[in-house]
């Protein structure tokens, strides 16, 4: 499979802001939650983005492709149509699970960085990608808490699910940083063993810092310090992508437009 | 790099993560004993933050409910959540609903919500 | 900002602007217009309203501050006009307006007024010969100016409203309302709000369309549709529209 196209400066759209990332100049791109979305019935915003040629790509968040049990088809189905109903190049989840022995824990939790784990999780994506007709991306998520016994980093982890599934990367440089803070990932070290060629694009989130641990909320301004992650990975990569995701306590058009202008400079920065 | 994983060798993978994971979130949850090996204050901050975005959602799907409960709405729903963890497969709008039986269940709500949720629940 | 001026000299919000042109609903309008014009409200496609920081800062009236606190859940767009026109802080706007007499309580015109006049007139002319039938004269004459009515505005109300103009987007929905137009696009859209969000606001039926515009536009916003309040026959700019300006008000009544 070739390249990803260049996708530009993107953000995430919601229900909330739609026609706030209608009128909000730049946006190259947006994301949808898949399971917000359903068939036969997209929202107008959506449609009128489409219909001014702006891209829209699928977002998961609850394939659950890390879960011991093997992947839900229904699920990826859904996923499927909608990429096909919005005509997206690629759609992405998440490398965690968020259900396990019967109880849902209603977030994106981290697996086990574990040879166990990643057999699963390799049959789980290939599956997923048997029944997907667009190629799938990868999300490296954000971790409160570490799992013991651990026996890869997590750019190898994430080196080798690729290297086996031919799957695509989605970083996020907020929860890269998030796991720098909270559990001492080195996110040099991180860029370094992750495949950059593989990258389909590039996470931007804001979050907050609660005594010792950060929180990747999605409802607070983009911290400088992940831009400077952003500035990192654009050292080492010209990402075909960057979408800033805000998920609640959205702030002003002007606040909005402010952070993708400077996600912008990060990248054009290292594009001159 | 082998390529080919071994069916059955997957299948004790898939049994050994899932035990962890299941230990995991039973401790998460449901109140379940530490899991060893991992850090009990990070267990703490986990579950904090589990709990916090769940109650979110519920009050946003129910500000009806979270308004009238005022500062109760916390408390009464962190006893609930506990009691109920998500069951996988179910749905938030549900668990909004099943936490506003249960406060009613409780004689936490007045009755004449009942009728207004109903009536948003059919939408 | 936009302002005006009163015949006394002082600075008219948009609000109470929106308030003497179409009543309480269409000043909740302006308060809604004004949060959407400093940035601190935004509507969704579906017509919901949220405030953009979960304080009342930046308000800059009671009734903006009332609806910015009522935006910690979200609410559509119509019921955030009509619970704000309701509300208590538009009765305090309404008595202050009433206090600085640039509004007053409506009477309807009696059809047949002109009777009094004309009986009180040949009364007051038999007064020449026989001076008792004056109380009579005074009695009719007194009948006369009582059913002929009182529009809501004041004189200093109608004075208040005479210069100003839709020189910005939140005057705009003052004079015309959410629904009203400006030019040939509605006075919502200048704040890219979709027609579909735009017309949740109820249209007030154009009574007495026909009629002459002070007549139309007294009946449109009659005590009842607008809680008792106004539409100024001296103000062209907002009448002449045929009663256009007068509905629209959204929420006044339900």
């Amino acid at each position: 499979m070739a390249g990803i196209r260049d996708l530009g400066v993107g953000i995430g759209w919601r229900s909330e802001i739609d026609l706030t990332v209608e009128r909000l100049p730049g946006v190259d791109f947006v994301e949808v939650v898949a399971e917000n979305l359903h068939i036969g019935h997209l929202p107008e915003s959506v449609t009128l983005l489409l219909e001014r040629g702006v891209p829209v790509l699928p977002h998961a968040v609850s394939l659950s492709l890390g879960s011991a049990d093997q992947v839900d088809l229904r699920r990826v189905e859904h996923l499927g149509a909608v990429a096909e109903a919005v005509g997206a190049p690629m759609v992405s989840d998440h490398v965690c699970f968020v259900r396990a022995g019967g109880l849902d824990s209603g977030h994106l939790m981290p697996v086990p960085r574990t040879r166990d784990a990643l057999d699963v999780l390799v049959a789980n994506v290939r599956l997923a990608q048997r029944n997907l007709p667009v190629p799938l991306a990868l999300e490296n998520v954000a971790a409160l808490l570490e799992w013991p016994d651990g026996e890869l980093s997590e750019g190898q982890f994430l080196a080798e699910l690729v290297e086996r599934t031919d799957c695509w990367l989605l970083v996020d440089v907020a929860n890269l940083y998030a796991n720098a803070r909270n559990i001492g990932t080195d996110p040099q070290r991180f860029l370094d063993e992750i495949p950059l060629e593989r990258l389909a694009y590039v996470h931007v989130a804001g979050g907050e810092q609660h005594g010792d641990i950060y929180h990747d909320t999605h409802a607070h301004a983009v911290l400088p310090e992940v831009l400077e992650v952003l500035d990192e990975l654009c050292s080492r990569v010209a990402p075909p992508g960057v979408l800033l995701e805000r998920d609640d306590n959205y702030p002003s058009d002007t606040e909005i437009a402010g952070e993708l202008a400077a996600i912008r400079a990060v990248v054009d920065k290292h594009r001159d | 790099m082998t390529e080919i994983v071994n069916e059955s060798s997957l299948s004790s993978a898939r049994e050994r993560l899932a035990a962890r994971q299941a230990e995991l979130l039973n401790a998460l949850l449901a109140n379940g004993p530490a899991p060893t090996g991992f850090d009990e204050q990070r267990l703490g901050v986990e579950r904090r933050a589990l709990l916090s975005k769940r109650r979110g959602i519920v009050r946003m799907l129910g500000p009806e409910v979270a308004d009238e409960l005022g500062d109760r709405f916390r408390l009464l729903f962190d006893a609930y959540a506990a009691e109920y963890p998500r069951r996988a497969g179910s749905r938030a709008r549900e668990d909004a609903a099943a936490f506003e039986e249960w406060c009613r269940a409780c004689g936490e709500l007045s009755e004449k919500r009942k009728a207004r949720w109903k009536f948003w629940q059919s939408n | 900002m936009a302002t005006s001026t009163t015949a006394r000299g002082t600075r008219l919000p948009p609000e109470q602007i929106g308030y003497l042109v179409a009543g309480p609903g269409r000043a909740a309008e302006t308060a809604l217009a004004r949060l959407l014009d400093a940035d601190l409200v935004r509507v969704s496609r579906d017509g919901l309203v949220s405030a953009v920081h979960q304080t009342e800062l930046g308000a800059s009236t009671a009734v903006e501050t009332v609806i910015l606190v009522n935006l910690r859940n979200t609410i559509r767009f119509d019921a955030v006009v009509r619970n704000a026109a309701k509300s208590a802080e538009m009765r305090t706007l309404h008595q202050q307006l009433r206090a600085r007499r640039l509004t007053r309580n409506p009477r309807p015109r009696l059809a047949a007024w002109w009777v009094f006049l004309a009986i009180g007139g040949v009364l007051s002319l038999a007064a020449f010969l026989e001076p008792w039938t004056l109380f009579g004269a005074v009695g009719f004459l007194g009948v006369a100016y009582w059913t002929y009515g009182a529009k809501p505005l004041t004189r200093a109300g109608r004075a208040a409203l005479k210069d100003v103009t839709a020189s910005d987007r939140v005057l705009a929905v003052a004079l015309e309302g959410f629904r009203g137009r400006i030019g040939n696009q509605s006075a919502g859209e200048l704040f890219g709000l979709p027609q579909s969000v735009v017309k949740m606001l109820p249209r007030k039926k154009k009574r007495k369309a026909r009629a002459t515009s002070a007549a139309g536009c007294g009946s449109g916003c009659g005590s009842s549709s607008c809680g008792g309040s106004s539409c100024s026959s001296g103000s062209s700019s907002s009448c002449s529209g045929g009663g256009s300006s007068c509905g629209g008000g959204g929420g006044g009544g339900d």
